[in-house]
């Protein structure tokens, strides 16, 4: 490495308390060369944010920094004053934040927003900040008629591109991109993520780029940081990385997760073909339909979120609802689990039809029989209440065990769950346990009511990667030990895999495909089922760029 | 069966509130007015006897001096303090609770009983409240339920809009969709699951309402609107400016009461500022890091850089 932009010299970040200060970030090193992409990867909790924040010394209070360096062009940022510091930030480095919704300010047209970066930092004149939006909206491929349009206006994928644009406004050397494509779609990320290739090889800034995801950076950077509790444990070239690492917790997040391609791996999960499923469907749902009203009382103005929907669930079986956000997968989970009525559409549970004998509300049978794990374990339970509660509500609600039997049989089921001893975590509040632990709870509570049907919207989403794959074995256990029909929710095709005997593919409130999950996986038949597949593959940015470098060249 | 309080929330914020200084000070004030009124009144003279001349200023037997019926000030501002304090603190009390009831309900069926409660809610915000005060306060039989009544009855609708759109937010969350699909009634998933999570609403909308029916009953009762055969803090006013005490200039007779109600709403008022920096650490942790920091290296969005900080 010869030409470095920016270095990172043992950084340490403390958070202010009136008791010890917490360190945030520990002795923090890593240089980026000029041009190369860097990778930061780590947990929530790891520090990776604060590493950003502090080269941007954007950190909210109580953080401060405490010691090191960091030199952008051999000149240290800690160093600056505040007004030096204002005028270098966007300048020199500029940032891609998370949420583009929330990086846009919805009340003002994009333009403006753009130019104000523009008059602020260069004073350029009205006409000449039109036409380099122009050119900006050229190089993220937008057409420049959305221009005036806001923020809400605009697709997901769309307003990322633009605070991408905002980002390359001023021709930035550095452009820090903080989980820039967590909050879209597998498609749309991979269109994005090509984008910035794309416009790096043209314009040739350097990028520092913060995510969670291994799989992804492996793919899509030079070089790779891991952070773990707020230290850099392991930084290397992305492709030794790819081939194992050194540090344990490196190769324990490059084993962790199951590819949704390629030949399946014995390890991960027991194949789901190995289990018994019932004769008789357990519940049928036929041509199910929800429309949301959104707006206007005459005429009224309707989603229609879910259309049409059938299938079955077998005693036993795990199926899969595979789509993107918006694609009615989780409103399907709440009418099935009866949290909304339908706009119309049958469900029939052992061989009745239920909103014909239960017009108005769910009855306790029904309820005890169909249980549901939600995405969010910090929203799932109540904090105000103990696991114990939690636990217990359902079974004395129901009369399932006598008083005298039921802790007994919540250590019982906290331990099924793998929350050992359960006598410690029956006492415990939710804010006193991790993510992976909560979700723990809320399936234990789904299963305390031993239901033959637990629908399970998300329940690995918002989870740490090194543990959705205990949370799917929970699920894969509890099929073969219980014989609970699991309908599993999910957005990321390689878990469905893993899990689910079959998958439906859900789009835009369709379904569009419908089969056994590897025959799906192996050789899908509808072009969206393909183009996740894709996108979902490694290797696919790379190739891409490829094609595109070689039509270029023969045109 | 075991089931640990220490550390449930009711827990952990009362102990957030015995180590904030600002409720500590406010309780301990209102504490000792209670206090005060419920012991006081057997070691003083009789607040309605006749004792001594008329209108004599502070003196050692009477330490606030004597009223125009000649009757002690410091016993009469220790009685009045009794009924004052009770009804101020029942209407707050009933206050929150109908407001709860009603709004947690609207808030919580939503629908056709929200558009039903909300009228009814809408209708009491939109009546002018100190005038009904004083009609109603003058055409019932006067005494302190009627007082009462005129106050839960002006004042449980403000209440009820707020713990409303509180219910409609926490409606939403999957907490409640997981009591609901596990079979639990609405009226306990209102009750056990989420008013805990209002606690600090609740407290404070408890604090407030008392403040304003302490206010409100003293006001009423200056008009002449209460029962003046009772001694409270309002009739105290009323005999006070009946006797002409700012003409004379008997300060006494008006300065102790008024100095009362200050000082037990000021406590009030504090304790609702711990409350919500208890329960919204942000407003006290930046006052704390701030304190922490060394001289001008303030974060004006800015973070600071502290170097060899020990």
């Amino acid at each position: 490495m010869t030409d470095i932009l920016l270095s990172i010299r043992n950084l340490d970040v403390e958070y202010i308390t009136p008791g010890d200060p917490v360190c945030a970030v520990k002795n923090v090193s890593f240089d980026i060369a000029r041009g190369e992409i860097f990778g930061l990867v780590g947990e929530s909790g790891s520090g990776k944010s604060t590493v950003v924040q502090a080269i941007l010394r954007t950190l909210p209070p109580p953080a401060i920094i405490t010691g090191g360096e960091i030199l952008l062009n051999g000149k240290d940022i800690l160093s600056m004053s505040d007004r030096e510091v204002k005028k270098f930030r966007w300048q020199e480095i500029s940032i891609v934040m998370q949420s583009a919704m929330n990086a846009l300010n919805p009340v003002i047209p994009i333009r403006k927003q753009i130019s104000d970066v523009l008059y602020t930092h260069k004073g350029y004149s009205r006409e000449k900040a039109h036409q380099r939006i122009k050119e900006l909206f050229d190089l993220v491929d937008i057409h420049y008629d959305r221009m005036d349009s806001y923020p809400h206006e605009l697709s997901g994928g769309m307003r990322q591109r633009i605070v991408l644009a905002i980002a390359l406004a001023l021709m930035p050397p550095l452009i820090i991109m903080d989980e820039p494509t967590t909050a879209l779609d597998v498609i749309v990320e991979r269109e994005i993520l090509f984008k910035v290739l794309e416009l790096r090889k043209e314009l040739g800034f350097t990028i520092l780029f913060i995510t969670h995801d291994l799989n992804l950076l492996l793919e899509f950077t030079d070089r790779v940081g891991v952070m773990l509790k707020g230290e850099l444990v392991e930084s290397d070239e992305a492709v030794r990385i790819n081939s194992g690492g050194q540090h344990p917790y490196t190769k324990k997040l490059i084993g962790a997760l199951p590819s949704a391609t390629g030949p399946r791996r014995k390890d991960l999960l027991p194949r789901p073909e190995q289990f018994k499923i019932g004769e008789k469907p357990l519940i049928e749902i036929h041509n199910l339909n929800k429309k949301f009203h959104l707006s206007g009382f005459i005429r009224p103005k309707m989603l229609h979120a879910v259309k049409d929907v059938s299938f079955n669930i077998y005693p036993g079986e795990i199926v899969s609802l595979v789509g993107e956000s918006g694609s009615g997968k989780s409103t399907i989970a709440r009418l099935i689990a009866r949290l909304i009525p339908p706009t119309s559409g049958t469900i029939i549970l052992d061989g009745i039809d239920i909103f014909k004998s239960e017009p108005r509300s769910a009855s306790l049978n029904y309820r005890r029989k169909v249980q549901m794990v939600f995405q969010d374990p910090f929203g799932s339970l109540n904090s105000v209440h103990t696991v114990f509660h939690h636990l217990a509500r359902p079974i004395i609600r129901h009369r399932l065990i006598p008083q005298a039997e039921l802790y007994k049989y919540i250590i019982d089921m906290l331990e099924t769950v793998g929350l050992s001893p359960g006598s410690l975590f029956a006492d415990k509040f939710p804010h006193e346990m991790s993510g992976g632990e909560r979700q723990r709870v809320a399936i234990a509570r789904a299963l305390s009511l031993q239901p033959e049907l637990i629908v399970a919207d998300e329940p690995t989403s918002m989870l740490d990667v090194s543990i959705r794959m205990h949370i799917l074995q929970i699920l894969a256990n509890l099929r073969g030990e219980k014989n609970v029909a699991v309908l599993f929710i999910t957005h990321d095709l390689a878990s469905a895999r893993y899990l689910a005997d079959r998958i439906i593919v859900l789009k835009n409130g369709s379904q569009v495909e419908h089969g056994n999950s590897e025959e799906l996986i192996q050789s899908p038949q509808h072009t969206y089922t393909k183009q996740l597949i894709a996108a979902a593959s490694p290797g696919w940015l790379k190739k891409n760029l490829l094609k595109t470098n070689e039509n270029r060249d023969s045109k | 069966m075991s089931t640990r309080l220490n550390d449930s929330i009711l827990i952990r914020w009362l102990r957030g509130i015995l180590t904030n200084k600002k409720a500590l000070a406010g309780s301990f004030l209102v504490l000792s007015f209670i206090f005060i009124a419920f012991v006081g009144p057997f070691f003083t003279y009789d607040p309605n006897a006749f004792l001594d001349t008329p209108l004599s200023p502070p003196t050692f037997t009477h330490w606030f001096g004597t009223t125009g019926q000649g009757q002690d000030v410091l016993a009469q501002t220790i009685s009045g303090a009794r009924q004052t304090l009770l009804i101020g603190f029942c209407t707050g009390f009933f206050v929150v609770v109908i407001g709860a009831l009603i709004g947690g309900i609207s808030g919580y069926y939503g629908g056709r009983v929200d558009d039903i409660l909300s009228m009814v809610i809408n209708v009491f915000l939109v009546m002018p409240g100190l005038p009904l005060m004083v009609i109603l306060a003058s055409w019932l039989p006067p005494g302190p339920l009627t007082l009462m009544g005129v106050l839960v009855l002006t004042g449980w609708a403000w209440n009820a809009r707020v713990i409303r759109s509180q219910m409609m937010a926490l409606r939403g969350r999957d907490f409640v969709s997981a009591a609901i699909v596990s079979g639990e009634r609405n009226i306990r998933i209102i009750v056990i699951e989420i008013m805990p999570r209002m606690l600090s609403l609740l407290a404070s909308s408890f604090i407030g309402a008392s403040i304003y029916a302490i206010s409100a009953q003293v006001g009423l009762e200056f008009l002449g609107l209460g029962d003046v055969s009772t001694v409270t803090w309002g009739t105290n006013l009323y005999w006070a400016s009946n006797d002409l005490a700012l003409l004379t200039g008997s300060w006494w007779t008006f300065v102790p009461t008024g100095l009362s109600i200050a000082f037990v709403s000021f406590g009030l008022t504090m304790i609702n500022f711990g409350i919500d920096e208890v329960t919204n650490p942000r407003l006290i942790s930046e006052r704390n890091w701030r304190k922490l920091l060394p001289k001008g290296k303030m974060n004006d969005g800015i973070t600071p850089v502290v170097i060899n900080h020990d």
